[in-house]
């Protein structure tokens, strides 16, 4: 984290947090004072050099905030008298979100896999399996020969034919292994092993269907997550929702000649997995890019072009801020 | 066409700010450490251009 800070009549503060970052360059091109360079991004995100991915110039910056205020994953923060502008009536505001709807959630953990940021932290209690066990069974051990047949046959290893001494066994049934299978029951030789069926009608009350349910939390970390929309994709009972930064296009020249697998600049810097390189050509998909535009900084034959149509930030009261951030709009 | 290095630009790896950053970008393993220095083998180039674009000195380009 660098900061920078002047104190007036009014305390202002810089703070870049390049855990957040992702070097797209975006308050690189709207700086108005061109106080902001960017480092080497890819060699930064291939863990070559150990550098930021922006370094501000402290004796130019203005402190007007304006990077803080366009930067789509927040990884700008600007204060003035100790105050976050993003909380303050005067400074725009993001409409982009990520949110996961527990109601709807059931568990499955497809967008903490998923999350390219790993923003997503699934906390999950499973049903105890003895609830959902159809179930149970008992041994006779006065008809029980000790053949072993059942022990032997058994899928989930639950029995066990112990010998108590001499001449004297028991035979023990694991409950937490047994599933109900019924195995032992059709291959005992001497009918030992009695079958007690809780789905029938006396047994109704063991059939909760609350006990079935799988329960837990969804942690989404709103200081890692970019709204890729990769959650939303992912999700088979769409519980959750994203709204990107951007909205607009990321196009490809098709006269150009990427290099492919010996290059893929576009993919180490890609912050939402959004690029893939098949049958040797980089190829995004529209459903994960948030036209953050750092592939298109990062590509050697500058074969990709970022085309936003708009920017989902809100309240921007300044006519100077709203010229200059148009120009993210307008294509670049 | 490969790429030519200009070594005044470039000296020694030893003074490189990137450490000889071109050679761990190339994954073609077209430029290569000898002796301190870094020497491409041309047969490797895929022409990526991404030592071009990253070299912290703006030793590298293409031949003409």
């Amino acid at each position: 984290m660098k900061s920078i800070t002047r104190e007036g009549d009014e305390n202002r503060s810089l703070t870049h947090n390049n855990e957040k970052c992702i070097g797209c360059g975006i308050c690189t091109s709207i700086c108005p004072t061109k106080s902001i360079k960017n480092g080497p991004i890819l060699p930064i995100a291939r863990g070559l050099v150990d550098m930021d991915y922006i370094n501000i110039n402290k004796n130019s910056c203005c402190l007007c905030g304006l990077c803080a205020s366009a930067c789509p994953v927040d990884a700008l923060e600007f204060k003035i008298d100790n105050r976050n502008i993003k909380e303050m009536d005067n400074y725009p505001k993001w409409d982009k979100d990520a949110k996961i709807d527990t109601e709807a959630c059931v568990h499955c953990k497809a967008c903490e896999t998923a999350c390219p940021q790993d923003a997503i932290k699934v906390a999950r209690t499973l049903p105890k399996r003895e609830d959902l066990v159809l179930g149970e069974i008992e041994v006779d051990q006065d008809k029980c020969i000790n053949c072993k047949i059942c022990e032997e046959l058994c899928p989930g290893d639950a029995i066990t034919v112990k010998h108590t001494g001499r001449e004297t066994y028991e035979t023990v049934v694991d409950e937490d292994k047994c599933v109900y299978c019924l195995v032992c029951k059709r291959a005992c030789p001497t009918d030992a092993i009695k079958a007690v069926c809780s789905s029938c009608a006396y047994q109704d009350t063991k059939l909760d269907s609350e006990k079935f349910k799988t329960s837990g939390n969804i942690i989404l970390n709103p200081d890692s997550c970019v709204n890729c929309g990769w959650c939303e994709e992912i999700c088979p009972v769409d519980a959750a929702k994203v709204t990107k930064p951007f909205e607009g296009e990321v196009v490809l020249d098709e006269e150009m000649v990427c290099k492919g697998d010996s290059c893929h600049a576009c993919q180490d810097v890609c912050p939402c997995n959004a690029v893939s390189i098949t049958e040797g050509r980089s190829e995004i998909d529209p459903r994960f890019c948030i036209l953050c535009g750092a592939c298109a900084n990062v590509c050697p034959q500058k074969g990709i072009q970022i085309k936003r149509t708009k920017m989902n930030l809100n309240n921007i009261r300044s006519k100077s801020w709203q010229n200059t951030l148009s120009g993210l709009t307008t294509g670049k | 066409m490969p790429v030519i290095i200009d070594t005044e630009k470039c000296g020694k790896i030893e003074n490189c700010p990137g450490e000889g950053l071109c050679i761990k970008l190339c994954e073609e393993d077209a430029l290569i450490e000898e002796d301190g220095d870094v020497v491409i083998i041309s047969e490797n180039c895929n022409d990526c251009e991404l030592c071009i674009m990253n070299c912290p000195n703006q030793a590298i380009s293409k031949v003409d």
